[in-house]
């Protein structure tokens, strides 16, 4: 049998067997649509909150009418006291509180110190983050105001007064990522998971359904079958990966840093360590329904252990160091520097190499356990 | 009935798969996931720090730096450095103190210092430029105090001068913010409903490897599928159990309300994951074929629960997909009971919004009927072959 027609033999057994099917061209378009749904709408923004007015003069008014314009909060009710507050955040009616005291206005022309008192519920760190945001600007802004107005009534020029108010402007701008959105932070990273763990379960059903098995698979060289099988993975997954790093991305309107070329060369060692690593992967099973499970529960402590949702700094270093033999580990913290970030490729080097030692450390161990499977041969039934 | 939970638990017994799905493997998944986010509070972040002033003041601010508990500041000689390590992510943000800072503040010019941060790793990157922001004013409300001393302002008043309006802001329900509180309990409340996916789908795909599911409809096919419901059920709410007693029993995690309220919400979350798996089954009918639906299905649970992107935040087709993931109902009443110590009415309306799961049992009675049908005709070609044969 010539290479060509191993391959397409290949091809055939992936296309027809229907577990496998599904997995790799349902689950890679179905998840493309289904990860990113929750996130569309970016940011969170009109957040409610109840306030608390315990002033009632024209600066609390003022206060408020602020926290109203703010694109981070919306005012729903106000109410009368700090219990009745809390009572709107624990049946979900609000997600925050803001309390103004009593005297604000007056102890704030008479230049005393007043507290305003924000509240939010911290189960949701998204919708905190941004509640806390948009108080303090709140708070920030009508205390400049008054300070403005007392600097003014003394007879300062209003030039002088912005320097005094703001002696030093702190000029703080996101690098990557400018629109802060939930989708740019999330679709790189969970992609990159999806393509690494379908093409470990579409290698690892196909090698558990053959082993036990006649076919093609006993009829050719150990290398030939290997490198056949590598070949039309790594077709297939060319197309996929085109489609989530090019098309997806353009769709979700994530941004993108990285040059064509860079991008498919870092790419280029990432399909075919998985792909390796899903053969050698597929020699443990006999049954092909437990790949599929093993990687599901594994593919969270993944996507955790990747660095993007939390510090890889934070990370206990035992669980790092596991973590540098899983290919989509490596190429997800590459992708994000050299495609998101915009790195040189000197920068991701390291971890590009790193990929390439996954290579021969995969094909190694794929080549034993191919030679183990296919060594015991069954008697046809 | 006695016998079918007999027979169901020698098969538990015999698949080592199975065993180690209802025992190890959720423990040693739930130590791992609560061991990596361990630390529970982001700590010590590098942050590049180039200081083109290197006068008193810059030094101050850096010394600012270095106080905060999240920033651990990192010596850069040249912005283009900085920028790199922000690339390699080996700083998450990075501060420029420019030259002539404390000169320009001195003689009444306004100096600007530039922050960027790594919005890239969005959770990072805002809590580094909040904490950037917090430590830096601080410093200079230190410089500014000194400048209104010396023009003669008496210190109390500077003071207010300086703080005129102070705030307090309170986390409710997650005093300190700590990750663990917010994002273990979910995470693993997804990782125990896909290991009671796992587990059921295994339970009803053991017939088809044995090659018994005509066995079904001599043994009654709902006795059956009630004894494959009464031993896993149990072991699945033993899990969550678990994972509870780890998290608010030993780790000490603070939670209101009673555990009663969760016992039954997670008997309900169960029993829809069952009708979930077991109306997959009998579409499809084929062990891998199951599976991989099932995996799809439920992989994405955890985004979907609105535990770290809002749910009232998600577009309509999210929220309805959300309906689809029992996990998600259930988060509901996790949380109401953890953090709100949430009233019995509440579990009331929480547990009916589960209803929707009662339309899938029409439509596995109608499955079921049709396998019968099936395999019934099946045996009867089998014996018309053995007749003509004989």
């Amino acid at each position: 049998m010539n290479f060509f027609a191993l391959m397409f033999e290949e091809l055939k057994a992936i296309v027809t067997d229907k577990a496998i099917a599904i997995t790799l061209f349902g689950g890679v378009i179905f998840y493309s649509v289904l990860y990113p749904l929750p996130y569309l709408n970016e940011v969170p923004t009109r957040q409610q909150i109840v306030v608390v007015d315990g002033d009632h003069s024209s600066l609390s008014r003022l206060v408020i009418r602020h926290a109203q314009a703010s694109p981070k909060l919306e005012v729903v009710a106000q109410l009368n006291d700090l219990t009745q507050a809390q009572a709107a955040v624990n049946s979900g009616q609000a997600h925050g509180y803001l309390v103004i005291p009593d005297g604000f206005r007056r102890d704030l022309l008479r230049q005393r110190g007043v507290t305003l008192a924000y509240g939010g519920d911290a189960n949701y760190f998204l919708v905190y983050s941004a509640i806390l945001e948009g108080l303090v600007s709140v708070g920030i802004d009508a205390g400049k105001y008054i300070q403005f107005q007392g600097l003014l009534a003394r007879g300062e020029a209003a030039k002088q007064v912005q320097f005094e108010l703001d002696p030093i402007h702190l000029n703080s701008v996101p690098a990557f990522n400018p629109s802060l959105g939930y989708t740019s932070y999330v679709v790189p990273g969970v992609l990159l998971l999806v393509l690494h763990q379908t093409l470990l379960i579409g290698t690892g059903i196909l090698g558990a359904g053959q082993w036990q098995r006649q076919g093609y698979w006993r009829s050719v060289g150990l290398g030939q079958l290997l490198s056949a099988r590598v070949a039309t993975f790594g077709l297939i997954y060319s197309l996929f990966t085109a489609y989530y790093i090019g098309y997806c991305h353009y769709w979700y309107q994530v941004g993108v840093q990285g040059n064509l070329g860079q991008v498919c060369l870092f790419l280029l060692p990432f399909l075919l360590a998985t792909s390796l690593a899903g053969i050698a992967f597929s020699s443990l099973f006999v049954r092909r329904d437990l790949p599929t499970q093993v990687l599901l529960l594994i593919s969270m402590p993944i996507l955790f252990v990747s660095g993007f949702v939390w510090p890889v700094e934070l990370i206990p270093a035992p669980l790092q160091a596991v973590s540098q033999l899983i290919p989509g580990v490596v190429t997800i913290k590459g992708m994000l520097q050299l495609n998101q970030m915009g790195a040189d490729w000197q920068s991701v080097a390291p971890l590009w190499w790193q990929l390439w030692g996954l290579v021969l450390f995969y094909l190694l161990l794929a080549y034993l356990g191919l030679r183990l499977r296919l060594a015991t041969i069954k008697s046809p039934h | 009935m006695g016998q079918l939970i007999t027979r169901e638990l020698r098969r538990l017994w015999q698949s080592p798969w199975q065993l180690a799905l209802v025992s190890y493997l959720p423990l040693l998944g739930t130590l791992a996931l609560w061991w990596l986010f361990s630390a529970g509070l982001p700590r010590a972040l590098p942050v590049a720090v180039v200081d083109q002033d290197q006068s008193q003041l810059s030094r101050m601010l850096v010394r600012q730096l270095s106080a905060n508990s999240v920033i651990s500041p990192v010596s850069y000689q040249d912005i283009g450095q900085a920028q790199a390590a922000m690339e390699r992510a080996e700083a998450y943000a990075m501060v420029v103190l420019p030259f002539k800072l404390n000169q320009d503040l001195m003689i009444g010019h306004q100096p600007n210092i530039d922050i960027r941060y790594n919005a890239q790793f969005l959770l990072v990157g805002k809590l580094l430029s909040s904490q950037l922001q917090l430590s830096l004013a601080d410093g200079l409300k230190q410089k500014a105090r000194l400048k209104l001393l010396a023009s003669g302002v008496p210190p109390v008043q500077a003071e207010i001068n300086l703080n005129l309006i102070k705030t307090q802001s309170s986390a409710l329900y997650n005093a300190n913010n700590n990750y663990v509180a917010f994002l273990v309990p979910p995470i693993l409340i997804a990782l125990v409903q896909i290991v009671a996916m796992l587990v059921f789908a295994n339970a009803l795909t053991e017939e088809l490897r044995r090659e018994t599911l005509a066995e079904w409809f001599s043994l009654g096919t709902y006795r059956v599928l009630l004894s494959k419901v009464l031993v896993y059920t149990p072991l699945l709410m033993l899990q969550l159990g678990l994972v509870y007693a780890w998290l608010y029993g030993y780790l000490g995690l603070p939670m209101l309300g009673g555990l009663g309220q969760l016992l039954l919400a997670q008997l309900v979350m169960l029993l829809a994951v069952w009708l979930i798996v077991l109306t997959i089954f009998a579409l499809l009918q084929d062990s891998a074929r199951v599976i991989s639906f099932c995996t799809a299905l439920f992989a994405p649970s955890f985004a979907f629960m609105g535990v770290t992107f809002p749910t009232h935040e998600m577009p309509l087709l999210a929220q309805w997909w959300r309906q689809i993931m029992p996990s998600s109902h259930y988060v509901d009443t996790h949380i109401g009971v953890i953090a709100y110590g949430q009233e019995t009415q509440a579990l009331v309306s929480q547990l009916s919004s589960y209803w929707g799961f009662l339309l899938l049992l029409p439509l596995i009675a109608l499955m079921l009927a049709k396998m019968r049908r099936e395999q019934t005709g099946e045996q009867l070609g089998q014996a018309q072959i053995t007749e003509g044969q004989g």
